[in-house]
């Protein structure tokens, strides 16, 4: 399960890299990285260092992953990392018994990594969608070599 | 529950002693809150109850219980209204009861049930119904006896306190609803103006005499006397009070035309006896100065409700105006101002001494209350009159007084502030306001601004170091800038000093920033700087939002002998130059000052910069304003005005560029600045000569440093540029420079979408950004859209028509990307769609599906992974927002059947725009979800895009599928069961459209709606009834029952009358079914009676016209007065 030899992922090798973008320029809905972890700000508020000083941001940002809340401030005017965060649609092939997914990748192959979601509605979806014999399509989001199925949709076929 | 007790067998007497037990107990259940469900539902059975009125009687006369007396009043109330023509007079007498709560309950449902059978009587009969029906208290003239004491303390306190509830129930503002028209409450309140309430007032005022000795008399160590005696002043304060409030607002209000009427109604002559004649006003003010001394040294007496009740009146006697006053008698007039001046004067003179007392811990109320009668009394008087005012009694006038108080609340202020000076600072206003005031009053604004600004420096420095909390600050910037623009009034009254002062002031600061770079902390002058610039630009220019600002009359009256242009004082920015210098803005320009300097340029240059060029078109006018003329020169003989304007948008660009990360700072400049800039054609036409505009432009469209602005900011400046294309010559020239200006921005989109790896590379971070603030500047450019300038916004539009397709497709996940997409398209079509010729508009509109089409297919039964609510909300409210900006979108489609500039005539065979948006909606309907639909404004911009296309396009929803049209109605079913009454209305009016469409229609011999109203039988063999029938037995079933304001009856008579027109033999099948439900014969007769003359009278005929509807909308009021009462009752 661990065949990672996707052709594609030779462009994609900077999956795990991040970017340098003005703290200032970072909204609401961005992404940031924060103590090493990607996340997505939901929000944003600038002040100052006192009267006269510079204006800094206080970004509150979920972590992309385990949707943990992390908090940071930085300058307005300095360089935060902001992560690549990449989605990718594979469509289902298969559900295995010990709760691990089949993915069809866009140049045949198979990625077999990925379990169920945690989260109940998505892994129903799938479950059912997939039972029913229907085409289901699952984005995969990749950010700092982490993955996940983040969202599941049913493009018709089956019944 | 209780009908058998309050029907028929009503002596029961151990019934209703077990009615009253039960109420009790569960009275009592709701106050320990066990069972809270059940005893509600019986306390709910009583109020629903048909005639409760026996039992609840019984409760009042009996219980020992006070909420459940409270209950019964309330059940009385309620049933009262309800079932008002069956009631038999001896009903509507109850007892009263003492408890102070369940009293005014009762008093103000007595007085509910005055006001509904109000206009029902005449004034005779409304004297011999009151005997019976308030015993004890209310027909007047027990009232009157009442209140004159004969009855003992007790009752007269009952009096008036029914007086009180009678005339706040009669105002409308405070009045309950009771399910009728306003027009009943109007005239209610009319009669109540013209009949009674100066009545109320002399009786009001004669208790108020007859108890005043007594209050003088009675010595304080008899603590329950007065409190008693307190309470009821008080409540007499408060009657006439509102009863002031009432007439106030008659008074004052003379903008409102139908206000003015009342006025007129109530001639001067028939208050003024009461109100100035009377010497009552003596009477007040002699009242409460003996109360002041005989209370002086208790510190709580200031505060308490007698003293403020009758401060209040004082204050309302002092705005006064209008018709009380005899016009001939201007004398009589200043008698009565003078002699409630000499009332107040008390607590506010000395302004010292009262200032220091109030600091020792005296409460301050009095003298804000002081303040108020200045205020009220500077209002109503012209300046000069109020100085004299004064100057009878004490050796200087009015204004002296008050800027002797300003002086003293200002130096409170550096102290400690609070609030009590914004009473000041407004009457104030009321003075300073009113341009010309004697020299002395000039002179005493001169001292008094050099005081305030001078505190608001110390003011500044003293906070220079004290990091305030942001929510806090906000709250004190719009607070600050009324402070300011009163500070302005003062400094206007008297330039000639207010303004070189305030030049000096300046350089003074300047001179020392300069001297202490370097070596000692600034900030302290930099936050005075900070504030002054803020007190100049205050005072130079008014704000112009929205408007053409016009410099302000009292400075350009003056300054007419300035003849060398350089030297005048409005010019004093030039200072600003310096801080394109770059080592002086790292030492001295902090961005918050940069903030001021931005702001105040904004400002200043929105009124005076090379104004006098539109002048010059009617040089006439030169003549008579020599001070025009000399802003005039100044900019144009010798070039400044160029010169000043590069200086401005030098010191633009440096913000934008030099201040990283800077926020507040870049919007200020891009929406401030910039934007005033281009507002004028003449300044346009300079600007594109300026080498720095050049500048400016060039590196909005290459240098990367722009680009680190913020979303908002890249929009407006792209705005901004796009406008100032206005100064071209020609509207070629015009075309080219938005070309050129945008064509770097367009191919970069384009060659981002024809890259081969745009699926990798679309989602870097960086190209993420690029992407993101290219969107931002083509919508700037876009909501720029001007005639001169469409067609190059148009071709830009079009060259990224199919990247923005490319685009939407790979960043469907990342929503922000999206939104910006749907955005720009939005405001392109807004600018371009009535401009466009027919092929253009069908490329646009094919467009615009595909865009539909793509965004549906990816969103459609789309299940996103919810691992926070958080994430979760703001994925809902991505949704929401990319909804709304294609509902927006096909919002924008529809206008061009509305507004069509295009050269086409109306015979070319265009674009069918009605089938497109009901294509459009059919597309994105299935995404709106109920759950969606909870957004207000999602919900708004539906349904007034639904309604609008169906009373616009009948015809073409006939012509859908039943799916889609069965999808609409759906969506306007749901939409009638919304508690927002614009969305009802909204649902109404489509209804209404869509059934006079096929009554008329079918009326003509065409299918109308065809088969979709006939109803249909499917393929199971049960049938289903038409659409119009399905509505209107639905509809007609829900009117009566539910709770819909009256706001809507109209409207909703006007969906009803083609409902029953298209549908008139199921209108009877509901009728009658109605009428069967009714158990009551006496209902049944009424409800059959009222259902008849609801389609019979007013000469109501079966034709769609205006009159018809009129007369329909009236009918329907009446059958829903008429019967609503007892269809409600369970």
């Amino acid at each position: 399960m661990s065949d990672e030899e996707h052709h594609f992922e030779s462009s994609d090798a900077g999956a795990s890299k991040t970017y340098p973008q003005q703290a200032g320029n970072i909204r609401k809905g961005g992404h940031i990285v924060i103590k090493g972890r990607p996340c997505k700000v939901v929000e944003v508020s600038t002040s100052k260092t006192g009267k006269h000083g510079h204006a800094k941001c206080h970004f509150v940002a979920i972590d992309i992953f385990t949707a943990k809340k992390l908090e940071d401030i930085v300058p307005s005017s300095h360089n935060c990392d902001v992560p690549h965060v990449n989605r990718i649609d594979y469509q289902l092939i298969d559900i295995s018994e010990d709760g691990f997914v089949s993915l069809l990748t866009d140049s045949g192959g198979t990625k077999d990594d990925l379990k169920l979601p945690t989260d109940d509605n998505l892994s129903a979806q799938m479950k059912s969608g997939f039972e029913e014999g229907k085409d289901v399509v699952v984005s995969v989001m990749s950010s700092m070599g982490e993955e996940q199925i983040c969202a599941v949709k049913e493009v018709g076929g089956g019944k | 529950m209780f009908n058998g007790i309050a029907g028929g067998g009503a002596e029961d007497l151990p019934q209703l002693q077990s009615t009253m037990r039960a109420i009790e107990l569960a009275c009592s259940y709701i106050q320990i809150n066990t069972n809270p469900a059940a005893a509600e539902a019986t306390i709910l059975s009583l109020h629903q109850s048909p005639q409760p009125y026996k039992a609840c009687r019984f409760i009042l006369e009996n219980s020992q219980v006070a909420s459940a007396r409270f209950q019964a009043a309330a059940a009385i109330k309620e049933a009262a209204i309800r079932e008002w023509s069956f009631l038999s007079t001896e009903d509507k007498g109850h007892a009263n009861s003492s408890d102070a709560y369940v009293f005014s309950k009762v008093s103000s449902v007595a007085a509910q049930l005055m006001k509904r059978g109000w206009l029902e009587f005449t004034p005779a009969e409304k004297e011999v119904f009151s005997t019976r029906y308030l015993r004890s208290i209310a027909i007047f003239w027990t009232i009157n006896q009442a209140i004159l004491g004969s009855r003992g303390l007790d009752v007269q306190f009952i009096g008036i306190h029914f007086l009180e509830s009678l005339v706040s129930e009669f105002s409308p503002s405070t009045s309950s609803a009771m399910s009728l028209p306003r027009e009943f409450h109007e005239n209610c309140r009319k009669s109540l103006e013209q009949n009674y309430l100066k009545t109320f007032y002399s009786w009001a005022q004669d208790a108020a005499l007859s108890v005043t000795n007594k209050i003088v008399e009675s010595n304080s160590d008899v603590p329950e006397v007065k409190i008693l005696n307190w309470e009821f002043r008080y409540s007499k304060g408060g009657t006439k009070g509102s009863i002031n409030v009432f007439s106030d607002g008659m008074r004052s209000d003379t903008a409102s035309s139908r206000k003015t009427e009342c006025v007129i109604v109530q001639p001067g002559a028939s208050w003024c006896d009461v109100l100035l004649s009377s010497s009552h006003v003596g009477w007040l003010i002699n009242l409460y100065s003996s109360l002041r001394q005989k209370f002086a040294f208790e510190g709580y007496w200031l505060d308490c409700p007698v003293a403020v009740s009758a401060r209040k009146l004082i204050v309302q006697l002092c705005s006064l105006a209008g018709e009380v006053f005899p016009s001939n008698n201007a004398q009589m007039r200043e008698q009565h101002l003078l002699l409630l001046l000499s009332g107040v004067l008390p607590w506010i003179d000395p302004p010292d001494v009262i200032s220091k007392e109030i600091e020792e811990g005296r409460s301050g109320s009095e003298m804000i209350d002081g303040c108020r009668a200045l205020l009220s009394i500077a209002t109503v008087t012209i300046p000069v009159v109020f100085d004299r005012l004064l100057r009878s009694i004490r050796p200087f006038g009015t204004l002296t007084l008050l800027s002797l108080l300003m002086g003293e609340v200002v130096k409170v202020l550096l102290a400690n502030s609070n609030d009590k000076e914004t009473w000041s600072y407004e009457s104030m206003d009321g003075s300073g306001g009113n341009a010309w005031l004697p020299p002395e009053g000039m002179h005493a604004a001169a001292s008094l601004f050099s005081l305030i600004a001078e505190s608001e420096l110390k003011l500044a420095s003293a906070s220079a170091t004290t990091d305030e909390d942001d929510a806090d600050c906000l709250a004190s910037v719009s607070a600050m800038d009324e402070r300011l623009g009163s500070y302005a009034l003062i400094a206007r009254a008297a330039v000639d000093a207010t303004v070189p002062f305030l030049t000096k002031l300046f350089s003074d600061r300047v001179a020392r920033l300069h001297q202490g770079r370097g070596t000692v902390d600034p900030t302290d002058t930099l936050e005075e700087v900070y504030s002054l610039l803020l007190i100049i630009g205050h005072v130079l220019a008014d704000e112009g939002e929205g408007e053409t600002a016009l410099v302000p009359d009292a400075l350009q009256t003056h300054f007419v002998d300035v003849v060398e242009a350089g030297n005048h004082p409005v010019l004093n920015c030039k200072i600003h130059e310096q801080c394109l210098d770059a080592n002086m803005r790292s030492s001295i320009f902090s961005p918050r000052l940069m903030e001021a300097v931005i702001w105040f340029l904004a400002r200043w240059s929105f009124t005076y910069l090379m104004l006098v060029e539109d002048c010059n078109l009617g040089s006439n006018q030169l003549q008579s304003l020599p001070s025009r003329a000399c802003l005039f020169t100044f900019f144009n003989e010798h070039n400044q005005g160029k010169f000043v304007l590069d200086i401005i948008v030098r010191i633009s660009l440096t913000s934008l560029m030099s201040y990283p990360g800077e926020k507040d700072l870049q919007e200020l400049t891009c929406h401030q600045l910039l934007h005033a800039l281009v507002r004028r054609r003449n300044i346009c036409f300079h600007l594109l000569s300026l080498d720095s505009w050049r500048n400016l432009a060039n590196a909005f469209a290459n240098d990367k440093s722009l680009f680190l602005l913020n979303g908002v900011s890249q929009r407006s400046l792209a705005q901004t540029l796009v406008l100032s294309a206005y100064g071209m010559q020609s509207s070629d020239a015009s075309n080219q420079y938005v070309k050129d200006l945008m064509a770097h921005m367009t191919s970069s989109l384009v060659d981002l979408a024809n890259n081969s790896d745009l699926k990798n590379l679309a989602q870097q971070p960086d190209i993420i950004m690029l992407v993101s603030c290219v969107l931002e500047r083509l919508r700037g450019a876009a909501s720029a859209t001007e005639p001169r300038t469409q067609r190059a916004i148009y071709e830009m539009g079009l060259s990224v028509m199919n990247p923005v397709l490319r685009l939407l497709e790979v960043y469907k996940h990342e929503s922000a990307v999206i939104y910006l997409l749907l955005k720009f398209v939005v405001d392109w079509v807004d600018g371009q769609i009535s401009y466009l010729e027919a092929h253009e508009t069908a490329g646009v509109v094919n467009f615009c599906m595909s865009l539909l089409q793509i965004y549906s297919s990816h969103n459609i039964g789309k299940i996103s992974l919810s691992l926070s609510s958080t994430l979760l909300n703001e994925a809902k409210t991505e949704k929401y927002k990319d909804l709304r900006a294609l509902l927006q979108l096909l919002s924008h489609l529809c206008s061009k059947d509305m507004v069509d500039f295009s050269s086409d005539s109306i015979e070319t065979q265009s674009t069918n725009i009605s089938q497109v948006v009901f294509f459009g909606l059919h597309i994105i309907t299935p995404l709106i979800t109920l759950e969606l639909l909870k957004y207000p404004k999602l919900c708004f911009d539906y349904f007034s895009l639904i309604s609008h296309m169906l009373e616009v396009y009948p015809e073409t929803l006939a012509q859908l599928n039943s799916d889609a049209f069965n999808h609409v109605l759906t969506t306007v079913d749901f939409g009638l069961h919304q508690q927002d009454v614009d969305i009802v209305t909204m649902c109404l009016r489509a209804l209404k459209a869509l059934a006079s469409y096929h009554y008329k229609e079918t009326k003509a011999g065409n299918t109308g709606l065809g088969s979709h109203a006939a109803g249909q039988t499917d393929p199971n063999g049960v049938f289903h009834e038409g659409i119009l029938s399905r509505f209107l037995r639905h509809y007609f079933m829900c009117l009566p029952f539910s709770c819909y304001s009256t706001d809507l009856v109209s409207t909703a008579a006007d969906a009803l009358f083609p409902l029953i027109l298209c549908e008139p033999n199921l209108y009877q099948g509901l009728g009658n079914e109605l009428i069967e439900k009714q158990g009551n014969p006496n209902f049944k007769t009424r409800l059959a009676n009222a259902l008849q003359v609801l389609t019979t009278s007013n000469q109501l005929s079966s034709s769609l016209d205006r009159l018809n509807y009129q007369r329909f909308r009236k009918n329907l009021n009446n059958f829903l007065i008429e019967v609503r009462g007892f269809l409600k009752t369970k």
